[in-house]
């Protein structure tokens, strides 16, 4: 554990560090998509802009496409462009290409298409209401025993919702393709998560044109939030194809506008929980969780996303007898994506809502409940895994402490019985399953690459990218601290798809946990090999031995099996556990809940990087903030958002005191941190605005029209509630 | 589209004899430039003003505080003279659109721009501020509560520009002020209600009383009305859901992506009466 600056930090506030939209080739030309601008329709005619001169342009179509017109994919379901007919606005018919930027903009603002519109799904409710729109394949987890509801014990029943969420990354989606015909060779640069799914994409579409992709990242790339997860293959697709039918070096980059309508969002959620709840012993003794998503017009990854959200979504408690249904949902807009959670904060949005409505329902306190039902040493997850550790128990009752929680619900209560305004407590507790999910780590065998040169440079060579969270800073790290090598002689290397070997995509929070500690293992391994006291040294006096290469893939722990198919089994080989407090304050004039502060208490194994990590879960934490209290996409009868002005992202005013501890850092395991802070603060600021009022809303974002809306049609709640 | 920089306001003028045309005039930009973009505006002229220093600027003359129109937000904010007589002002225009805009924005482009959500309109609605609109041939003084005709229409004649806005030094002496501006978060964001108020207390009774609200009609406005019925009540005199009756009839809330009209209303009624009883 060492406190390290980034090494991105000073290049990207002095400017030189390189974002895509600062490359620039000889030649290069500029690309544009063309979308379709209704739900669902067929395409009865295109007609292009007569003052043009249309021998300038380079367009091409579906019918272009000399490969597969299918983005690769979990489910391979997506075409790159629309050919006859159109699924949901935004999608792509067909890419445009023109030496000037502003001939180009002005093109394809007056292509018209006309349509023959037929019957679309664009209201959330409307799509995940309706069993019929539910696209076939389901996920059960069967951990039903038996157990028989008997008399007095209690019934809680109920539905949640989530909205949709913008990834809203500093940089928008762009690419810059260059086909070299002499080695049939497709290079394309762009801003993206995972550079071998965009290796796949390109290499799908062009077939057997090209005899190779090669893929690179650009040097800085501005957020991802898994937003640049699966969108950036079909953007590096048509760009190519752009450039290839060219012959010229082409860049797109997505004006902020097309980029916050066309490409994917989190998915929208219908979650419905039904738990019986014995009250003599506290305990939840069944529990049944039907899981809705609505992916969008295509499933693309959302199978994934699914699973995850359904290992998920029993949150962190002990149940005897539990059955879990999964479904994916369709819907005539974008399909939805990656967003730092992956379903956890669906799931947890849920479950941490539904264990408050229990514990009031039985009128004891909401920690107190939790704590009857956490999991813990000897448990076990619906799947049959075990539990091997008190960690959650353990984040939980540090957090109580921390946030002195038992003496602001006292103070809190006594507050709202004199004023108008409201204070409030909420708590709420999660986990992430570190990696891919399942057997998925096995599947991806991924493989890293070490180099030390002669002048005494180790350089480090995966696929994961640096989208500003600092992973190869903390890569770095996690070598020269393994080699005792002085870090700026320990580089890490613009992931390549020819140069680095595939290490896999940058998710899952998988970048420190699996290729960072295979990293530590790997610089372990040369250190046994070379016997060395000082490398540097070292390397002086042996400098016949090198350049030298190292590589070793991951190894999975044998013992940890996963069925997936019946989902019985090890999902995830190591959790990250946490829990977390929030306190707010009720504006009564204007229905507004403001956040003060957020205690977080986090299990993630080693620490890495202190000031790295505490930086991802301040970002996680604003991102929950926003996704529970501000932000939503759609309205309506209003439409979907079309850029940042009405789409209300927490700005630094809105920052409210965090404050972060990490427990168990003796571990030797540096497990994922990317997502967990993401996952458990809504439910925390939902429950925070029941303390307060006495209200539930099963439903985010809290907006203040929302918060209105549910008093209206309340009778007079009293707000004198049983908590104590 | 043709973009026109006069030389000085002299020149300024002149042009706008000769252009009878649709025209718009360009100093901070925060809000033309994105209707530019957005191809709102197409076929109008564009007369840039930013460089002119004569339109710029707090100044004092007697009883009145001088701002010119192309003065920024942040000049204000930064203000001695408006600290020292328009406190009120200065404190409640804290909370126009962000940091960044108020370096930019300008006090005159708030007003001609006169969306209904504009942020000072309420403000200098309350303070009853005059704004000076000038041609070739003449200079008249317009109260604001008279400025706006409709959705982004006012009374500026096609050959006028405004030049400055006038605040009677002593326009907040002796008032309880009371500023309001619920947005979806603390900045950069457009308002969904504000509320500006200014009273007179005498005893208990309500001797005086200006209220300006935005985002609620089609214009920021005055509620007569309302003022009308509250002046010279005391507390427990008023009636309030005559008050809202009366508020009812003198704004036209809207749904739209960014609220809902019931909760304008709503947060309206409440804002009002949050201040009466302060």
């Amino acid at each position: 554990m060492k406190q390290v600056r980034k090494f991105d930090a000073r290049p990207k506030l002095d400017g030189s560090w390189k974002f895509l939209d600062d490359y620039s080739y000889k030649d290069m030309i500029y690309g544009g998509l063309f979308y379709s601008t209704v739900h669902h329709g067929i395409i009865r005619k295109i007609t292009f802009p007569v003052e043009f001169n249309l021998t300038e342009f380079t367009i091409v179509f579906a019918k272009d496409i000399p490969g597969k017109n299918i983005v690769p994919e979990p489910e391979c379901d997506q075409p790159f462009m629309a050919d006859k007919e159109v699924f949901h606005f935004g999608q792509v018919i067909m890419g445009v290409a023109h030496p000037s930027k502003e001939i180009l903009k002005k093109f394809i603002k007056q292509i018209k298409v006309e349509y023959e519109e037929l019957p679309a799904i664009v209201d959330v409710k409307e799509c995940l209401e309706n069993e019929k729109n539910a696209f076939g394949k389901e996920i059960i987890i069967d951990h039903r025993r038996n157990v028989k509801p008997e008399k007095g014990w209690i019934r809680t029943h109920s539905v949640y919702y989530t909205t949709h969420q913008e990834q809203a990354y500093l940089e928008p989606q762009g690419m810059i393709a260059i086909y070299k015909p002499e080695d049939r060779i497709m290079f394309v640069r762009g801003t993206m998560q995972c550079p071998f799914f965009v290796k796949d994409g390109v290499e799908a579409i062009m077939g057997n044109t090209i005899k190779e992709a090669i893929i690179e990242t650009s040097e800085g790339i501005g957020g991802a939030f898994g937003g640049k997860e699966d969108f950036p293959s079909l953007l590096a697709g048509i760009t190519a194809l752009l450039a290839y039918k060219s012959g010229k070096p082409v860049k797109v980059v997505l004006d902020r506008a097309d980029d916050i309508q066309i490409t994917t969002k989190r998915h929208p959620s219908r979650v419905e929980i039904e738990t019986y709840t014995n009250p003599k012993t506290r305990k939840i003794r069944k529990l049944k969780i039907d899981y809705r998503l609505d992916a969008g017009a295509y499933q693309t990854l959302s199978p994934v996303v699914l699973a995850r959200g359904v290992l998920h979504s029993i949150g962190g408690y002990a149940v005897e007898d539990v059955y879990i249904r999964g479904r994916l949902f369709r819907s005539n807009t974008p399909s939805n994506g990656a967003f730092r959670g992956f379903g956890a904060p669906q799931a947890f949005f849920a479950i941490e809502s539904h264990i408050d409505k229990i514990a009031s329902h039985m009128k004891i306190n909401p920690y107190e409940f939790r704590k009857a039902n956490i999991l813990k040493f000897g448990d076990e997850f619906p799947t049959t895994q075990k539990i091997t550790e008190n960690h959650l128990y353990d984040c939980l009752e540090r957090v109580i402490v921390k946030s002195d929680y038992h003496k602001k619900l006292k103070e809190f209560s006594k507050f709202n019985k004199t004023l108008k305004d409201k204070k409030g407590i909420g708590i709420s507790i999660g986990y992430h399953g570190g990696g891919y999910t399942g057997s998925g780590e096995k599947l991806l065998n991924s493989e890293v690459k070490i180099t030390i040169d002669k002048e005494g440079f180790v350089n480090i060579f995966v696929a994961n990218v640096d989208m500003g969270q600092g992973a190869h800073t903390t890569l770095a790290q996690m070598v020269n601290e393994t080699l005792e090598h002085p870090l700026e002689k320990t580089i890490v290397q613009l992931p390549n798809t020819k140069k680095t070997p595939n290490s896999g995509p940058t998710v899952a929070s998988r970048t420190i946990y699996i290729i960072g500690n295979l990293l530590r293992k790997l610089s372990k391994k040369i250190k046994d090999e070379l016997k060395f006291e000082n490398l540097e040294r070292f390397i002086k006096e042996n400098q016949d031995k090198f350049p030298k290469e190292y590589r070793m893939h991951f190894t999975p722990d044998p013992s940890a099996v996963f069925d997936d198919k019946t989902y019985q089994g090890v999902a995830y080989k190591d959790y990250s556990w946490a829990a977390c407090v929030t306190e707010i304050y009720y504006h009564a004039d204007i229905y507004q809940i403001e956040l003060k502060k957020i205690w977080n208490v986090l299990d993630i194994g080693n620490i890495v990087n202190p000031k790295i990590a505490e930086g991802q879960v301040e970002g996680a934490n604003i991102q929950a903030m926003g996704y529970a209290l501000s932000e939503f996409f759609y309205k309506k009868g209003y439409g979907r958002i079309q850029g940042f002005t009405d789409y209300a992202i927490p700005t630094t005013f809105d920052i409210p005191e965090i404050d972060i501890e990490f427990i168990h850092t003796d571990s030797t395991t540096a497990k994922g941190l990317g997502e967990i802070p993401m996952d458990y603060p809504a439910p925390a600021i939902r429950n925070a605005f029941y303390n307060a009022t006495g209200i539930f809303i099963d439903e985010i974002p809290l907006t203040p029209e929302r918060i209105l809306k549910t008093m209206n049609k309340l009778p007079q709640t009293n707000t004198d509630d049983t908590q104590t | 589209m043709k973009f026109v920089k006069p030389k000085d306001v002299e020149n300024l003028l002149k042009n706008l004899e000769e252009d009878k045309g649709k025209k718009y005039f360009l100093a901070g930009g925060t809000d033309l430039n994105v209707q530019i973009k957005n191809g709102i505006i197409r076929d109008a002229n564009i007369i840039y003003i930013n460089h002119l220093t004569e339109l710029s600027g707090i100044s004092e003359e007697n009883n009145i505080i001088l701002i010119g129109a192309t003065t920024s937000i942040m000049d204000i904010l930064d203000s001695d003279l408006i600290k020292r007589h328009l406190p009120y002002f200065q404190r409640s225009l804290e909370s126009f659109a962000s940091p960044l805009l108020q370096n930019t924005a300008t006090i005159g482009g708030n007003i001609a721009n006169g969306s209904p959500t504009a942020d000072v309109i309420p403000l200098l609605l309350v303070l009853n501020a005059k704004v000076e609109l000038s041609s070739k041939s003449q200079c008249r003084l317009v109260y604001i509560k008279d400025f706006f005709t409709g959705y982004k229409q006012n009374v500026m004649k096609s050959n006028e520009i405004i030049t400055h806005i006038i605040i009677d030094k002593n326009a907040e002496k002796d008032f309880l002020t009371f500023y309001e501006k619920v947005g979806s978060r603390r900045t950069l964001t457009i308002s969904k209600v504000t509320l500006a108020g200014m009273k007179k207390v005498s005893g208990n009774r309500i001797s005086q009383i200006r209220l300006a609200v935005g985002s609620l009609s089609e214009f920021p406005r005055r509620l007569f009305k309302v003022e009308d019925y509250i002046t010279d009540k005391t507390l427990t005199e008023i009636d309030f859901s005559k008050v809202e009756n009366l508020l009812g009839k003198e704004i036209t809330p809207i749904t739209d992506l960014r609220s809902d009209k019931e909760y304008r209303y709503h947060v309206c009624v409440n804002l009002i009466r949050t201040f009466l009883n302060q």
